[in-house]
């Protein structure tokens, strides 16, 4: 359980999501701090409708990988 | 070795993947997140950011520029194949490269051959060969096409599209096409918005989304 919330308190700025990511560390040298060092739950909500794999999730179950995309049915 | 979406936001002239499949799925990530951005106003961006609406709006236009420069250097960059690591199927090889071209990415077919040569000692087969020159880079375009009074379709060409076996979705003012968890997104006309999407008709070079307008959206004098 320590190692859960470990791992969701290391991932919840964006910085340390993407170093998580295997971003290198001079990343956050890239972008002002304000930006770094943001909560990233709130852009996961708006990551909704768009649906992000490679590790965003839900930010209130932090496990679920968001996804509302509308599938159609195909015809051949 | 790097992975994952922000490795492309570095600057860094030489970023290495794990496989073909892994740059294709950073960036489908990429463009995921750019939408995302662009849907978000800046106070929005503000209220996230705790900053000022000013400074925010001038952080959040410039992580969205930094994101489509990252997928314009993607883009015009020079690929390498190298199978010593990681010895893909024929198959999966396809499959890969049509992940890049529906994000974008062209793949030089010539310096593929010489890297699965050099680590197969093998020629890939002709079947293969002829199977990879046909992929074509998806452009991420369509067209609206009326069909009746109420009636619409969203053509959209691509190439061999039946056999990439897409799913094809909505999200927002978007169509989604996604071939193997790898998307790319073509924004619909404004039209849409006010549109029912039906099913989708695919063939072997396009497909076709009907739309149908919504009434209660459109009042008739």
């Amino acid at each position: 359980m320590n190692d859960e919330r470990d791992e969701n308190k290391s991932t919840s700025d964006l910085g340390s999501w993407l170093i998580s990511m295997g971003a290198p560390l001079s990343i956050t040298e890239l972008m002002p701090s304000e930006i770094t060092g943001l909560d990233v739950a709130p852009i996961v909500s708006m990551l909704g409708g768009v649906g992000i794999r490679s590790g965003l999730r839900q930010a209130d179950t932090a496990q679920t990988a968001v996804d509302e995309i509308r599938w159609l049915h195909i015809i051949d | 070795m790097l992975r994952g979406v922000y490795s492309l936001l570095s600057d860094s002239e030489h970023f290495e993947f794990e496989s073909a499949h892994h740059l294709a799925q950073a960036l489908s990530d990429l463009d995921s997140i750019t939408i995302a951005l662009l849907h978000m106003d800046s106070e929005e961006f503000a209220i996230w950011c705790g900053l000022g609406k000013s400074d925010a709006r001038i952080h959040l236009l410039k992580l969205i520029k930094e994101m489509q420069q990252a997928r314009i250097r993607v883009q015009g960059a020079q690929l390498q194949l190298d199978f010593a690591k990681n010895q893909p199927s024929p198959k999966a090889l396809f499959r890969s490269l049509t992940q890049l071209a529906l994000v974008g990415v062209a793949c030089d077919l010539r310096q593929v051959q010489r890297a699965w040569l050099a680590s197969t000692r093998m020629p890939l087969s002709k079947k293969w060969i002829s199977q990879c020159e046909s992929i074509r880079v998806f452009t991420g375009r369509g067209d609206l096409v009326e069909l009746g009074a109420s009636a619409f379709a969203f053509h959209v060409k691509w190439k061999g599209v039946r056999k990439s076996d897409p799913a094809i979705g909505i999200a927002r003012n978007h169509l989604v096409m996604d071939v193997g968890g790898v998307r790319r997104f073509v924004e619909l006309p404004a039209a849409c918005s006010r549109m029912e999407a039906g099913s989708v008709r695919l063939s072997k070079n396009k497909f076709e989304v009907d739309f149908s307008v919504k009434e209660s959206e459109w009042p008739r004098l």
